[in-house]
């Protein structure tokens, strides 16, 4: 189409219109606002010059924009770091702004394809079934465009090109399924940048009094977790995330600012002291995104992936912030003892205490305490029945704390929720001579009964204690276990479902109609959907690919995928190809037999039936004669029937002509009900 | 001169040959799997190129969908080879022939399309070499007429070269494709030139010579139509040749005879002198009256009427063979 290079057909813009608006779309909330009203000014703008109310922008003003959207696009995306989110910003202008001067076939097509890729540029932020079936439907749509760009004739409407690329998506489906599965997965070839959500929840390196407490707002999930065999009871769920051991009266953190790194974490060679010994669970965890590099396992995990790293802390790091979801497996032994012995650093770590310490009546319970008892263990028992016999109240809005921040809780307030018990059970460890920590992760989860994997929320963000014991190593103390046993038997939602402030963040959350049956039933199909969606979609990796093709081929799976993968690109090939392509030329004669032998069915239905060996023209007399209504009809067919049979010049013409007159007699001779059949759906016709 | 240049001669008659061979001229060809060239187009490798970009994006961020799409699009554009094919396939195409031109005009190829299966052939795209694109569909109807241009330099009988026919529907990626040679030619009559007719001989079959007037009062052919001149007058076949109104002036014949003579233009070049003798055929043709015309070798009695005229015109066209 040489000549018709600047030909557009007109229907073409609203397609591309369309497109680029469903592309866009999930972007326009999360540019900033002055980019996302530039984008839908050029689109009004578009629309404008297409109906022929204003003209296209001249040369000055398409430089003016762009060279005003370049620089603001950067200053905007100056401070933010990330690199990828200021690309996507520019491209998604670059889209829209060919969008506006496009008037030529060729632009049309690059304003296609980059629709294409902005496509898959919504996958970088969002990977949900929700995004996939946006995606799918932005796809039809792109393709619409392209085949309206195309088609320019009586058949071009909006229903037939839809109805077209909708057809033409299905088709291409199974091959892009079979693909999807076989073609082997490439590891990244260079690092790239991620985006970075502003909106961080979850568990942090840094526990205040108040902020676990806050995630007690959030139905947020925080991960999803399969167990191989059977899960953990509830009370052994403990998430370690990070290990806090600096307390500056107020505050826990990790020791150091220097372990924010993942270059600096403190590593070991010898992961492990010891040997792995019993309990062991294997576990597969899908993680929310948490924009933070540390990961949740039971202790004592063990892994075999290679992006993982384990600290001296046993806690779990990634070379990345987890920005997508993140899947991992681990093996955890339960029953694992842990630093035997203890390093000089890392007890001096644990018995850091603030100085000065503005915490006199708390060091006074320490050594009194410690004074009755028998040794180290004895004393932990002891504080934690001290925990259980003083009134204190497991809360979610507890008073707040004054300066000397343990005292005031020990014995002011004595309201406090997991972090307040965490932080002033450590202390109280610390003071006494016993090397403690804090640990902060999640607890519990919930047990998804249509599948059978365990779902962490934020509001099973929890904090406790390890204390050191002579013989025993780390072992795990929970003083909230002590103030509101049911907390960790039975999940936060027992023990908070009635408080005021829990979920409060998430006020149209499903979570909060959990006590609705169906609904209760609904969230949980949907999760389990979800779910699926995850493990076997978003994070198929080449570990399924190859667990899945072991299961059809056995050992020599590796080897055969090459040979799967050309195999199942030829079949789809030829089935395709057998369908489409294999349409028989078709003679017109064998079509006016079987039109005429259709009639005779229905002439038999209504009681006239050929005889046998009765030619078409006797028969038709007969039919004259009992029928004298549809006897022209009758004739005239036969008289076509029979000359497109035998003349030698059977004119295609003439067979258009025997199609309608027979439809016609066949809808007089039809019940009212298989005239609306007949008349309506082409199919039944024959 | 460029390498390319001078291997180009060489490799086109080459495919000529080959094609000469493969498919050669016939009035009607069935379009199949032997005659029908697919290679994706221009827009098929930006596509492709767009593919490759999101496949290197989804290895380098793992995104799982972007794999996935990016497989939806290589497999569409497989996909694709499939129509574009099926779009030819089956489509058989007839040379009908075209109406007699005069040289300088486009001749009118029609080529009767028509489908042998049920599959519907969508914006085909036909053409001769260097010349425009004519559309056409054959949707609903068994049959369609397609008028294919081909611009004509010189009388004689212009033979129809190789015809291309093409679709890149439907998603413009691949462009499937034929020669086909559907045996055609259009006669093409020379250019008529208008001129005064300068000699007079007379009609030779009636036996008398009887004598025309020349001058300008007396015969002007085809004039400009002018506001007020009657509708009777116009020459509505000039006007269907795309040469403008014009209006038809009577000549005010002494006589009801006229023999056109090669000799009536002397001096003049063998062409020339054939387009005037064109031009008078075309005006003697629409007056009342009888003509003849005789040329080196040719002779035509006196007679009227379209066949007549047509006898003429066609004698003119492809007198000794047609212009060099």
């Amino acid at each position: 189409m040489t000549d018709k290079q600047a030909h557009i057909p007109r229907l073409t813009i609203w397609w591309m219109l369309g497109a680029l608006a469903l592309v866009v779309a999930p972007h326009l909330l999360r540019l900033p606002v002055w980019i996302s009203a530039l984008i839908v000014a050029c689109v009004i703008w578009r629309i404008l010059i297409f109906i022929g109310r204003v003209g296209f922008p001249n040369k000055f003003l398409k430089i003016m924009i762009v060279f005003l959207a370049l620089p603001l696009t950067v200053v905007e995306y100056r401070g933010s770091g990330a690199g990828l989110d200021a690309a996507v910003c520019l491209l998604i202008l670059g889209t829209v702004f060919k969008l506006l001067e496009m008037r030529q076939r060729r632009d049309m097509l690059i304003v296609v394809c980059l629709c294409y890729v902005l496509t898959m540029v919504g996958f970088i932020y969002s990977q949900t079934i929700l995004a996939a079936l946006h995606a799918l439907l932005t796809f039809i749509v792109i393709t619409g465009a392209l085949v309206t760009l195309q088609r320019d004739n009586q058949r071009s409407s909006l229903k037939g090109n839809g109805k077209l690329a909708l057809r033409l998506v299905a088709q291409a489906i199974p091959l892009a399924i079979v693909l999807f599965v076989l073609v082997p997965r490439i590891a990244p070839l260079w690092t790239m940048p991620v985006p970075v959500s502003p909106n961080k929840t979850g568990v942090t390196d840094e526990m205040s009094p108040g902020n676990i407490s806050s995630l007690s707002r959030s139905a947020e999930l925080a991960f999803r977790v399969s167990f191989e065999n059977n899960a953990p009871l509830q009370d052994q769920m403990y998430w370690r995330g990070l290990v806090l051991d600096f307390f500056d009266g107020r505050s826990w953190r990790r020791a150091g600012s220097a372990f924010q790194s993942y270059a600096m974490i403190e590593r070991f060679d010898n992961r492990l002291q010891g040997e792995m010994q019993g309990g062991a669970v294997d576990y597969d965890v899908i993680l929310e995104p948490t924009q933070q590099s540390w990961i949740y396992a039971l202790q004592l995990a063990d892994f075999d992936a290679s992006d993982i790293r384990q600290d001296r802390y046993y806690t779990l790091h990634t070379e990345k912030p987890v920005t997508q979801r993140y899947r991992y497996k681990m093996r955890s032994y339960l029953r694992n003892e842990t630093d035997l012995e203890l390093s000089g650093i890392l007890r001096s770590r644990a018995l850091q205490l603030p100085e000065p310490d503005g915490n006199p009546n708390s060091h006074q319970l320490a050594e009194r305490l410690r004074a009755q008892s028998s040794g180290d263990l004895d004393y932990a028992n002891r504080v934690m029945r001290y925990f259980r016999e003083q009134p204190f109240y497991y809360t979610l809005t507890p008073p707040e704390l004054g300066e000397a921040s343990i005292d005031d809780f020990l014995f002011n307030s004595l309201q406090g929720f997991c972090e307040h018990y965490a932080s002033s059970f450590v202390y109280l460890m610390r003071a006494a001579g016993v090397p403690a920590r804090v640990v902060v992760g999640y607890q519990g989860g919930e047990t998804n009964p249509f599948e059978g994997y365990t779902m962490v929320y934020q509001y099973n963000a929890h904090a406790w204690a390890e204390i050191w014991l002579e013989g025993q190593g780390w072992v795990r103390m929970d003083p909230t276990g002590a103030v509101a046993p049911e907390r960790i038997s039975e999940g936060a939602q027992a023990v908070l479902g009635d408080q005021p402030g829990f979920l409060d963040d998430s006020r149209f959350s499903m979570m909060r109609f959990r006590n609705t049956e169906w609904l209760n039933t609904l969230r949980l199909r949907l999760d389990a959907m979800d779910y699926a969606w995850n493990r076997w979609v978003v994070s198929y990796d080449e570990d399924l690919q190859l667990q899945l093709l072991e299961a059809f081929f056995g050992d020599r799976a590796k080897q055969t995928l090459l040979y799967a993968l050309g195999a199942s690109f030829l079949l789809f090939f030829i089935i395709a190809a057998f369908f489409l392509l294999g349409g028989r030329k078709r003679d017109m004669r064998d079509q006016a037999t079987r039109l005429y032998l259709r009639l005779l069915v229905d002439l038999a239905d209504s009681g006239l039936s050929r005889r046998r060996g009765e030619g078409p023209l006797d028969f038709a007399n007969r039919v004259a004669e009992s029928r004298p209504d549809i006897a022209a009809d009758m004739t005239r067919i036969t008289a076509l029937y029979v000359r497109m049979s035998y003349a030698q010049d059977a004119q295609d013409e003439s067979f258009g002509e025997l199609k309608e007159y027979i439809l016609a007699l066949r809808l007089r001779l039809s019940s009212p009900w298989r005239r609306v059949v007949l008349r309506n759906f082409p199919a039944f016709r024959t | 001169m460029n390498p390319i240049d001078a291997v180009k001669p060489w490799f086109s008659s080459r495919v000529t040959r080959w094609l000469e061979r493969r498919m050669p001229a016939v009035q009607e060809i069935s379009l199949h799997r032997k005659n029908i060239f697919i290679l994706p187009t221009g827009p098929g490798l930006l596509f492709l190129t767009a593919t490759i970009l999101i496949f290197v994006t989804a290895i380098n961020y793992v995104l799982s969908l972007a794999f996935g799409l990016a497989f939806l699009m290589v497999s569409l554009f497989i996909l694709s080879i499939l129509h574009t094919f099926r779009n030819l396939q089956h489509l058989s195409l007839r040379g009908v022939g075209a109406e007699p031109i005069f040289a300088g005009e486009d001749a009118a190829f029609v080529v009767l399309l028509s489908r042998q299966s049920n599959q519907e052939h969508e914006m085909l795209e036909l053409r001769f070499p260097s010349s425009i694109w004519s559309q056409a569909d054959v949707l609903d109807n068994e049959q369609e007429r397609v008028k294919v241009f081909l611009p004509s330099v010189r009388r004689g009988l212009l033979k129809a070269p190789r015809l291309t026919v093409q679709t890149r529907f439907p998603l413009g990626l691949w462009r499937a494709w034929s020669h086909v040679d559907l045996a055609m030619s259009c006669l093409v009559y020379p250019h008529p030139q208008e001129g005064p007719l300068p000699g007079l001989v007379g009609g030779s079959t009636s036996g008398k010579s009887e004598s025309v007037k020349t001058g300008v009062d007396d015969f002007h052919g085809l004039r400009a139509y002018q506001t007020g001149d009657s509708l009777k007058q116009i020459a509505w076949k000039s006007l269907a040749r795309g040469q403008g109104l014009k209006v038809k002036q009577f000549v005010d014949a002494v006589d009801d005879q006229l023999m056109l003579d090669w000799e009536m233009f002397p001096g003049m070049e063998s062409e020339e002198r054939l387009s005037r003798l064109c031009y008078w055929v075309l005006i003697l043709a629409q007056q009342d009256i009888d003509y003849g015309l005789r040329i080196p070798g040719q002779e035509f009695s006196l007679g009227r009427g379209d066949a007549h005229r047509g006898k003429l015109l066609g004698a003119l066209a492809l007198w000794q063979g047609g212009a060099l």
